[in-house]
């Protein structure tokens, strides 16, 4: 699947570009892909030395009730909070969408991959069939204490932010370039080595057993 | 012939609507896969805000690293 992931800023904010987040405090939820998405989102626009971040929970609902208290200028979030964020009149002054990535162990049986692949990719199919039918699956898990979450309609859903896609091998260049500017933020350490990162023979068994199977492009 | 089973780290619907689709509509079971998805105890879960920016603390992968589940989403 691909995240949606939007720069927001709360009502009475002066912030309505990117650019006027410079050396503003931003609030991200270090180690999870909506942060390096918000970093990225904030150096297309402002010089990195320019980039201000406070370390913001993982909770998106909590991120932006911080966000609403004045904790920060502006944080990234995700769906439900994104159109939660929207109804109660936060701007989104940026939004990218970024790679869901499954990662497992070098034992991993490429027949069981396989099978997992051929159910997510139906179901991919049938979700992008009808997507307003699945949105309730937005007001599960994290979002079930949620008020603000259960509060919304499936017509408030913007469906354009529900992106699904059949899952693919992970392209080595798009791997590659992630590795490079996690590491010129310090994250990571070390070059780039794509064998010991994704185990081509796994990934390429599972996906070809997938499309081999009878029936693997139905409903 | 046995299912396989698999066992995977907790996921929401922002980054795994289709996995849970595929769960509810029986889209694994169709496939001879029974797919688990563990649950995080107590003890596996840290605040990100103690970690920083370049040395994080997340709470994905923990469960694989234990054994627990096959995979996790990075």
């Amino acid at each position: 699947m691909i995240v949606c992931a939007a720069l927001v800023v709360p009502p009475t904010s002066d912030v309505y570009v990117p650019q006027e987040l410079a050396h503003k405090p931003v609030g991200l939820d270090y180690g999870n892909g909506t942060a390096y998405a918000g970093l990225q989102m904030l150096e297309g626009a402002v010089p990195r030395e320019a980039i201000t971040t406070r370390a913001a929970v993982t909770h998106p609902g909590e991120r932006l009730a911080a966000l609403m208290r004045g904790e920060f200028a502006a944080t990234v979030l995700q769906e439900p909070w994104i159109t939660v964020a929207e109804k109660a009149g936060c701007r989104l002054v940026s939004i990218t969408f970024f790679h869901g990535t499954w990662v497992a162990g070098p034992d991993l049986d490429p027949q069981l991959y396989a099978a997992f692949l051929r159910g997510v990719a139906r179901a991919v199919r049938r979700i992008n069939a009808d997507k307003r039918r699945y949105v309730s699956y937005f007001k599960r898990g994290w979002a079930e204490g949620d008020p603000q979450v259960q509060a919304l309609t499936a017509d408030d859903f913007n469906l354009g932010r529900i992106v699904l896609r059949e899952p693919t091998p992970i392209p080595e260049d798009e791997a590659r370039w992630a590795w490079d500017w996690m590491a010129s933020w310090g994250v990571l350490r070390g070059d780039f080595d794509v064998a010991t990162q994704i185990n081509r023979k796994v990934e390429r068994e599972a996906h070809e057993l997938a499309a081999a199977t009878p029936g693997a492009h139905g409903l | 012939m046995a299912p396989m089973t698999m066992t995977i780290e907790p996921v929401s619907a922002f980054s795994s609507l289709d996995v849970l689709v595929a769960m509810d509509e029986g889209l694994f079971a169709a496939e001879g896969l029974d797919l688990r998805m563990a649950s995080r105890e107590a003890r596996d879960i840290r605040s990100t805000t103690e970690g920083t920016l370049m040395s994080p603390v997340t709470n994905q992968g923990r469960l694989q690293e234990r054994g627990e589940a096959t995979m996790f989403q990075g």
